[in-house]
C-alpha cells in the first residue's frame, strides 16, 4: 500500500510546486527603509568561507566595505587615492614607497597607521589566500605615515595590488577570530554575520571618505533563483543572477547588464600526459589537445559569434585571446575568422587526423579525437558554453564530452582536462598567471601549460616597464606578430567569450551606472556604493 | 424488457464480456507494452543528438515541442524519454539486486535460528533509518554516479520482501511434507530448491516488480537532490532540479511533463505488479 502514499506525495509536491511558482506574483511591500539597501550581489551571491578577513581573500578582487584600501580604481582605469595620499616606485620597480593619511581612525576606535598596513601586507602574503603577493619580500613602516614596500625582482603591477589589499589593525587582529567579528576604517562597519543567509553592515560614521547615503547594508547569500525569487517578491533592492535570466522582466525592477572584464574560456593542455604531476600531485597534460592541430581546429572552427548570440543570450563579446577589449592591453590582432569548418577540417587533415572508421569522428594513429570538457554544473552560463562547443565541434570532427562537474572533482583533472575557466581583471598580473611557464600547473594557474619563451619574455619585460607604458608589451603576449598563446600562434586555450553580469536593480534605486567599476571576474557590485541613491520613496514604486 | 438499454450496453463492450482472467492478462499486457516501449525509445535516443537550439529557447509546449523546451532549446520530450529510460533501467538494475539479495538473505535466515534472528535484526536495523538518508549515503560512499545510486537503492529495498520470504519459508518449513522430506534424508538445498522455491517464486517475482517503483522514485528523488546521476545525463531528477531554476520565470512545463511522465511510469508498474499478483497468486485476488 505504501507505493500509494509516495506516488500521492509525489503528486502533491508537484502540484505544489508548479502551482506555487506560477500563482508566486511579486505582491510582498518591501519590508525595508528608504535608507537601507538589502541587495543578494556579493560576488554572485557566494558566501566568503573565512568570513571578512581580508587576509583570507574578502575583497580581494572588489570593494571590501568594512575595511578600507591603500587606492581605488575608477572605471576608467586611472587609480584614485584612499588611504594612501602619495605612492610612488624607484626606477627598476623593485620598491615603493606609499604616503598614507594622518588620523584614520578604527571602528574600534584606534589609530590606523603605517604599522597597521605594514602588517596586512606581509600577513597577506603569508596566508596566501588574498591577492597574488608573490613579487613582495616584504613591507615594513618607515614612520608613522609611510610604508615601504621591497620586492623580490622588478613588478610594475605591484600597484595593483595597492587596490584590493583590506587594511586590518595590527593590535587586535586575530586571524582565528577576525573573520567572524571584522574591525576596520572602511565605509561600514560590521554588525552581524548570519552564516548561511546575510551580513548586516552599518554606516561607519567616522568613515574619512565619502559617505554613503545608506545607514544600513544588508547583503542576503542567495545565489541564481534564489535572489531571483527575492526579486520578484520585492525583497532586496540589487539581485545578481545568472546570465540566463537577461531577458525576464520584474515589475518595479530594471536589468542591469554590467559589463565585465570577466572572459570565458577552455583550456586546451599544449603538454602530453607523460604521468608528470605537480607538487600536490595532480597530473599534468594531455595526449590530445597536446597535438596543436586539435586546438587550431578548435579555434577555427567554433564559431564564437554563435555562442555569444546563442548561448550567451545574446550578450555575450566574442572573445580570443581572454584578454576584454574594455582593457588597454587588448589585441585586435589576436581575432580571426573563426566558425570556419572547412579551414577546421583541412587542419586536423593536415594534421594526420582522419576519419577513418566513418562514425564522425577523427582518428590519428589509432587513438580517436575524443577530450572531456568540465564546467562547474552551478554555472548556467559555463555549461551553455560547454554544451554548445561540444556540439560545433562534433561538425570539425572532434568528439567533446561535455561534463557537469564541481571543483572538488575538477581540481584533480584541472591540468589534464579542459575546463571552462573564467578569467579577467583590471590587473595585467593576470596574464603572468595564466600564461607564464613556471606557473603551469600551480595553484589554479597556467592550466594549459603554456610554455613559450618569447611570452615568457614579453612579460618580464611588461614587469619592469611603467604601467601605462607595459601595455603595449602584455599585448605582445597575446600575439606579437609571430608567436604568442592567441589561436594564431599556440592555440593554447580555445577563448570563447565575455560575459556579462546581470542585476535585477529596484527602480527606486540609482546605482550610477556611469561610475559603476568595471568587474573582474569574482567581483562585486560595491565598488561605487558612494554614489548610489534612493531616487524615489520605496513605497512609491511598489 | 426494461433492462434492454442495459444489456446492449453490455453486449456491444467487449471489455465487459471479458472475464476477470483476460481483464487482467489485457491490463498487464498493456502497461508491458507501454513500459517496454518507453524502454526502447529511449534506447534509441542517442543522449547527443539532443542538440541545443537558441533560437527556440524557453518555448511553451506546442505540437513541435510536444514538452516544450528548456534554456537550451533542448526538447523537453525527448529529455524526458530519454530520462524515462534511465530511470526504468536504474530501477530495473536495483530491483533485480535487491531482490537477489532478499533471497539470499530469507534462505540464510531459515538454516538456524541464531542466523535467523540476526537476519530480523538487520532488517529492522535498516527499517529504521530512512531510506533516502541511507541511499544517500550509500550513493556517496560508492563515488556516485549510476553505480552509486544503483547499489544504493539495492541495497536499502530489500528488507519488505526479505520479511515477506522468511515468514513463507518458516510457514513451509513447519509443513508435513518438508518434515517427510527431512526424515528421508534430503539435504537442506534439495529442499530449499523442490519444496520451498517453487512455492515461493510468486512472492519473489511480484515482490521484485513491486520494488521497481520506488527504485525508481528514489534514484529520482537522489539525483534531485543532487547526489546521485552526474549534472550532465538526462535523468529525470536531474531535469526536475534543473526545472526548479526556471520555475520562477514561469516554464511550468519544464516540471509539469517530466513530474508526470515520471508518475505515469510508476503507476504503471504498480498497476503491472498489482495485477501479475492476482494472475499468479489467485487467492490475493480475494483480499
Amino acid at each position: 500500500m505504501d507505493q500509494k502514499y509516495i506516488i500521492g506525495i509525489i503528486a502533491v509536491l508537484l502540484i505544489a510546486v508548479i502551482g506555487g511558482a506560477l500563482f508566486m506574483s511579486g505582491s510582498g511591500t518591501p519590508a525595508r527603509a528608504d535608507n537601507e539597501l538589502v541587495v543578494a550581489a556579493f560576488s554572485h551571491g557566494g558566501e566568503p568561507e573565512a568570513g571578512f578577513d581580508p587576509m583570507y581573500g574578502w575583497g580581494d578582487r572588489g570593494e571590501p566595505l568594512i575595511q578600507s584600501t591603500l587606492m581605488k580604481m575608477n572605471r576608467n582605469m586611472t587609480y584614485q587615492n584612499d588611504l594612501a595620499t602619495s605612492w610612488k616606485a624607484n626606477d627598476d620597480f623593485t620598491e615603493y614607497t606609499v604616503n598614507i593619511r594622518d588620523g584614520v581612525k578604527f571602528t574600534d576606535n584606534t589609530t590606523l597607521d603605517a604599522e597597521d598596513v605594514a602588517f596586512s601586507y606581509n600577513q597577506a602574503k603569508t596566508t596566501g589566500e588574498a591577492v597574488d603577493l608573490s613579487t613582495m619580500d616584504n613591507a615594513t613602516a618607515v614612520d608613522k605615515n609611510t610604508v615601504k614596500f621591497t620586492l623580490n625582482k622588478p613588478d610594475s603591477t605591484f600597484s595593483d595590488k595597492l587596490l584590493y589589499v583590506g587594511i586590518v589593525p595590527s593590535d587586535s587582529y586575530n586571524n582565528e577570530t577576525y573573520g567572524t567579528n571584522p574591525v576596520g576604517s572602511g565605509p561600514f562597519k560590521f554588525v552581524q554575520w548570519d552564516k548561511g543567509q546575510q551580513v548586516i553592515l552599518e554606516k561607519n560614521p567616522d568613515y574619512y571618505g565619502k559617505q554613503p547615503e545608506f545607514d544600513k547594508l544588508t547583503i542576503l547569500f542567495q545565489q541564481n533563483e534564489a535572489s531571483f525569487n527575492s526579486a520578484k517578491n520585492h525583497e532586496l533592492d540589487i539581485a545578481a543572477v545568472p546570465l540566463a535570466y537577461a531577458n525576464e522582466t520584474i515589475d518595479g525592477y530594471h536589468a542591469f547588464l554590467s559589463e565585465s572584464l570577466d572572459v570565458r574560456g577552455i583550456s586546451l593542455p599544449v603538454q602530453n600526459n607523460t604521468g608528470e604531476t605537480n607538487e600536490d600531485g595532480v597530473a599534468l597534460g594531455n595526449n590530445i589537445t597536446a597535438d596543436k592541430s586539435i586546438r587550431e581546429a578548435l579555434n577555427y572552427g567554433i564559431s564564437r559569434e554563435n555562442i555569444s548570440k546563442g548561448a550567451l543570450n545574446g550578450v555575450g563579446v566574442p572573445n580570443y585571446d581572454g584578454i576584454s577589449h574594455l582593457l588597454p592591453w587588448y589585441n585586435k590582432e589576436a581575432a580571426i575568422k573563426d566558425g570556419d569548418i572547412d579551414k577546421a577540417k583541412d587542419i586536423l587533415k593536415k594534421g594526420g587526423w582522419e576519419d577513418t572508421d566513418g562514425d564522425g569522428i577523427v582518428e590519428k594513429d589509432g587513438v580517436k579525437a575524443s577530450i572531456n570538457l568540465y564546467y562547474p554544473s552551478d554555472a548556467s552560463e559555463r555549461q551553455a558554453i560547454a554544451v554548445a562547443v561540444a556540439e560545433q565541434a562534433k561538425e570539425i570532427g572532434i568528439e567533446v564530452n561535455a561534463t557537469g562537474s564541481n571543483w572538488d572533482e575538477m581540481d584533480t583533472i584541472k591540468f589534464t582536462d579542459p575546463i571552462v575557466w573564467g578569467f579577467g581583471s583590471t590587473d595585467p598580473i593576470t596574464m603572468w598567471g595564466e600564461y607564464y611557464s613556471d606557473q603551469a600547473g600551480v595553484g589554479y594557474n597556467n592550466p594549459a601549460l603554456v610554455n613559450n619563451s618569447a611570452v615568457d619574455a614579453h612579460i618580464d619585460k611588461a614587469m619592469s616597464e611603467p604601467r601605462e607604458a607595459s601595455y603595449a608589451e602584455w599585448s605582445d603576449v597575446s600575439w606579437d606578430g609571430t608567436t604568442g598563446i592567441s589561436p594564431k600562434g599556440d592555440a593554447a586555450w580555445l577563448w570563447v567569450s565575455e560575459i556579462r553580469y546581470t542585476y535585477f536593480v529596484d527602480d527606486s534605486l540609482d546605482i550610477s551606472e556611469d561610475t559603476f567599476k568595471l568587474q573582474p571576474h569574482g567581483g562585486d557590485a560595491f565598488g561605487n556604493i558612494y554614489d548610489w541613491t534612493r531616487v524615489s520613496s520605496l513605497n512609491e514604486t511598489s | 424488457m426494461a433492462d434492454k438499454s442495459k444489456d446492449v450496453s453490455s453486449i456491444y463492450s467487449p471489455i465487459a464480456k471479458m472475464n476477470l482472467r483476460t481483464k487482467t492478462l489485457l491490463t498487464i499486457g498493456l502497461t508491458v507494452f507501454i513500459l517496454v516501449a518507453v524502454v526502447i525509445t529511449s534506447l534509441f535516443i542517442n543522449s547527443a543528438d539532443i542538440t541545443t537550439n537558441f533560437n527556440a529557447m524557453n518555448q511553451a509546449p506546442s505540437f513541435e515541442h510536444l514538452f516544450g523546451t528548456d534554456w537550451m532549446g533542448r526538447d523537453m520530450f525527448t529529455r524526458t524519454m530519454k530520462g524515462l529510460g534511465l530511470s526504468v533501467q536504474i530501477g530495473a538494475g536495483a530491483s533485480i539486486l535487491s531482490s537477489v539479495i532478499a533471497i539470499i538473505l530469507a534462505f540464510v535466515g531459515s538454516i538456524n535460528s541464531k542466523l535467523d534472528s540476526f537476519i530480523a535484526w538487520l532488517v529492522d536495523l535498516f527499517l529504521s533509518v530512512p531510506h533516502i538518508l541511507l541511499i544517500i549515503l550509500i550513493s556517496i560512499g560508492l563515488g556516485g554516479g549510476a553505480f552509486g545510486v544503483t547499489m544504493g537503492v539495492a541495497l536499502t529495498h530489500w528488507t519488505s520482501l526479505t520479511r515477506i520470504l522468511r515468514a513463507e519459508i518458516k510457514q513451509i518449513n513447519t509443513s508435513e511434507f518438508v518434515k517427510l522430506s527431512q526424515r528421508f534424508g534430503k539435504s537442506k538445498i534439495w529442499i530449499a530448491k523442490k519444496h520451498i522455491l517453487p512455492l515461493v517464486i510468486t512472492q519473489i517475482i511480484v515482490g521484485t516488480i513491486l520494488i521497481f517503483p520506488h527504485a525508481i522514485m528514489h534514484e529520482a528523488s537522489v539525483t534531485f537532490l543532487g547526489f546521485g546521476l552526474s549534472p550532465h545525463e538526462p535523468a529525470i531528477g536531474i531535469i526536475l532540479s534543473e526545472s526548479m531554476k526556471y520555475l520562477a520565470t514561469g516554464n511550468w512545463w519544464l516540471a509539469l511533463f517530466p513530474g508526470l511522465a515520471l508518475l505515469i511510469i510508476v503507476l504503471l508498474f504498480d498497476i503491472a505488479g498489482e495485477n501479475i499478483k492476482k494472475l499468479l497468486d489467485p487467492t490475493s485476488a480475494n483480499e
